[in-house]
């Protein structure tokens, strides 16, 4: 579903002869600064994942920081987990960061059990059952004071027995039911440019990332796709940023307001979910509402973003060839 | 007379007060009206009970200002006067709890975020219902017996409520704006039809192998269709950019790609890459123009373009007047066709040409 095929490589290509170059750019190659695979063996010297190729092992320097549900040492990555690694810059295997087992729930919650929720993502990706451990409820529920069926939940956690356990909360809650969403005023002015903020989803589920060439996409969930020519189940609301309309295979220039990393990005699949909210980034204080697109892992990684905060500030740039 | 208008005033709130509460009850009913206004404060499961409540409050209230007199008749005017204040203190507490909701007073009509005009709209119409008290006759009598100040006092506070409700102003502006075209969401079916009666759609119909698309996508505010061709003997991408809005003559672009290659052979419908000194509808005056193009103008060569303009029309002139001439000069045509063939493949022999026969050969400066 969010792998990108080789009719809509095509679209790209299309659309820059009809419109001119930049309305299409060529995507940017992001590959060379983030891994994902599965951990063969971690020891307090050396780490070495499992990825489509074969193996690939990673080296430590003193600044390097290991997060699975929190800031871990070394030793604390287990064989088997699925990890995402930044390399420093300079093409060196060294590790500048390592995520592991890095999960995310966002969606509405369909039903609640105890601490379990169970959380539908929309646009027909499997439901995502998610457990609150009594150590993090606390601070999820500061964020997410209704965890009722119908409200939306948003949160970053780590994979445990196919579950998501809920670290930190990603947004603040709306505080109506999505059902009770207020009618967004139209737009009035267009515009090319747009700032807000930049998500991130996991487009494997943290299975088996070493087989799975989803788990290495470089594109991006964009909430406003065209219903012609997408399958149904993109369940789209009025965004509160005036994203124009696209299809699977255009591209986003994309920039990251915090580090001032810029990508072009393809979209590969639809982000209805970050339609339905509205919030704020406070990962380096932007004011800018609303969410522009969700990245995949490794592209979110690539672009200088960390997962356990959930987002960053972005700015999203679509030309149409006028003015 | 002052008394008089005060007292006109008075009776007139009466029929308006209980049009306005039928008006919202009415609205209240419809599906989109849940989710504003005091739905906002109460649970999920007691929104629409609340809003079918207040809806049903504000019906009884509308027909006892029409119809009741007396204590009963004071009674509703009182009430009347309570439930206008309590909406005040409701819509504060609204726009508290969440800024985006409506009021949600007219239904799916007043989507507009709670502002002062709204609570300033309910504080009057509370106002109103207090002057009503201790007026003799009830809402359908005022309305039996309207005199002229009547009608122009109800004139004038008709336009003062529409000044403040944000009601008149949201449907003017839903009617008068519409969405940018890179969010206007569009049915295929009217791409097709503003693709099938454009020139570059009967242009290319030659090319095409079928007759719908292979693949549809968008890219803001331009939809594109893919189809199969063929184009001498080899398998060629039709590929159409339908603009969402816009005139139906510059709405269609197309361009042909070799699919082996991947080379752009033919486009159609775009429009200049040139900068132009304004977007192609605001061409500046001729005036203008040419003070910009002044740079290219050559005085030189216009003249002698001009020498040779009236040389021409010398020629011209003697031709018509000897009629058996033009007859001698038909095959004419085809010598000048091997001239050009002959010196165009030496340039220096086209110059030479040129310098022998400098009769209206000379491009015009614009060119």
């Amino acid at each position: 579903m969010s792998v990108i095929t080789g009719v809509e490589r095509n679209r790209r290509g299309f659309t820059a002869a009809v419109l001119g170059a930049e309305s299409a750019p060529e995507p940017t190659p992001l590959g060379h600064r983030v891994t994902r695979g599965v951990v063969v063996s971690a020891n307090s010297r050396m780490l070495c994942l499992a990825v489509p190729g074969g193996e690939e092992r990673f080296m430590y320097d003193r600044t390097t920081t290991f997060w699975r549900g929190g800031d871990v040492g070394p030793g604390e990555l287990r064989t088997g987990d699925d990890a995402i690694v930044l390399r420093v810059p300079g093409g060196h295997p060294i590790a500048e960061r390592v995520w592991s087992q890095a999960a995310r729930a966002t969606g509405v919650i369909v039903s609640r059990d105890g601490d379990t929720l169970e959380v539908d993502p929309g646009h027909g990706r499997p439901r995502q059952t998610v457990v609150l451990p009594y150590r993090t409820s606390g601070r999820i529920s500061v964020r997410h004071p209704r965890l009722e069926p119908g409200y939306v939940f948003d949160a970053v956690g780590v994979w445990w027995e196919g579950t998501v356990r809920a670290i930190r909360p990603a947004t603040t809650q709306p505080p109506h039911p999505l059902s009770a969403t207020p009618h967004r005023p139209p737009t009035r002015r267009p515009a090319t440019t747009l700032s807000g903020i930049a998500t991130w989803y996991d487009p494997a589920w943290g299975r088996s990332p070493h087989m799975d060439p989803r788990a290495h996409v470089h594109g991006a969930a964009y909430p406003a796709l065209d219903p012609v020519g997408h399958d149904a189940g993109c369940d789209r609301r009025a965004s509160c940023v005036p994203l124009p309309l696209l299809s699977t295979g255009a591209i986003l220039s994309l920039r990251n307001d915090c580090t001032r990393e810029a990508a072009a990005i393809p979209v590969v699949d639809c982000a209805a979910a970050d339609s339905w909210l509205c919030d704020l980034c406070p990962a380096c204080g932007g004011q800018a509402a609303g969410r522009l697109a969700s990245l995949t892992m490794t592209s979110f990684v690539a672009l200088g973003g960390r997962l356990e905060d959930g987002c960053f500030n972005a700015t999203v740039t679509v030309h149409d060839g006028e003015g | 007379m002052l008394s008089e208008i005060v007292e006109a005033f008075r009776e007139v709130q009466l029929p308006l007060l209980a049009v306005l509460l039928l008006l919202g009850a009415a609205a209240k009913t419809t599906r989109r009206a849940a989710g504003a206004g005091l739905a906002v404060l109460v649970p999920e499961r007691l929104r629409r009970v609340s809003t079918v409540g207040t809806g049903l409050l504000e019906a009884v209230l509308g027909v006892g200002l029409l119809a009741l007199t007396g204590l009963l008749g004071e009674a509703a005017r009182t009430l009347t006067a309570v439930v206008f204040a309590v909406s005040v203190v409701v819509l504060v507490l609204v726009r508290r709890r969440d800024p985006e909701a409506g009021c949600g007073c007219f239904g799916g009509l007043s989507r507009a975020p709670v502002g002062w005009r709204t609570l300033a709209r309910a504080g009057f119409l509370s106002a109103a219902a207090l002057a009503t008290l201790g007026l003799e006759p009830a809402g359908w009598q005022v309305i039996a017996s309207t005199t002229p100040t009547h009608a122009g006092i109800l004139g004038v506070e008709l336009l003062f409520l529409a000044l403040l409700s944000p009601e008149p102003r949201g449907v003017v502006a839903r009617a008068l704006h519409r969405e940018p075209c890179g969010l206007r969401e569009v049915p295929l079916r009217r791409t097709m039809r503003t693709l099938r009666h454009s020139d570059v759609w009967r242009v290319n119909e030659p090319v095409m192998l079928g007759t719908e698309p292979e693949d549809v996508w968008r890219q803001g505010c331009w939809r594109f269709l893919r189809y199969d061709g063929m184009r001498h003997g080899r398998r060629t991408d039709v590929v159409y950019a339908v603009r969402t809005g816009g005139s139906r003559r510059t709405a269609v672009r197309a361009v042909l790609v070799d699919r082996g290659s991947g080379t752009v052979v033919a486009s159609f419908g775009a429009v200049t890459r040139a900068d132009l000194p304004a977007p192609p509808r605001r061409l500046a005056s001729p005036s203008e123009a040419a003070r910009r193009d002044a740079w290219r103008h050559d005085e030189a060569r216009a003249a002698a373009s001009l020498r040779a303009a009236r040389e021409h029309a010398t020629v011209w002139d003697s031709m018509e007047s000897e009629p058996d001439v033009r007859a001698t000069d038909a095959p004419e045509p085809d010598t000048r066709g091997a001239e050009v063939r002959d010196t165009g493949n030496q340039d220096a022999g086209a110059r030479g040409a040129a310098a022998r026969n400098p009769k209206g050969r000379e491009s015009t400066p614009a060119g």
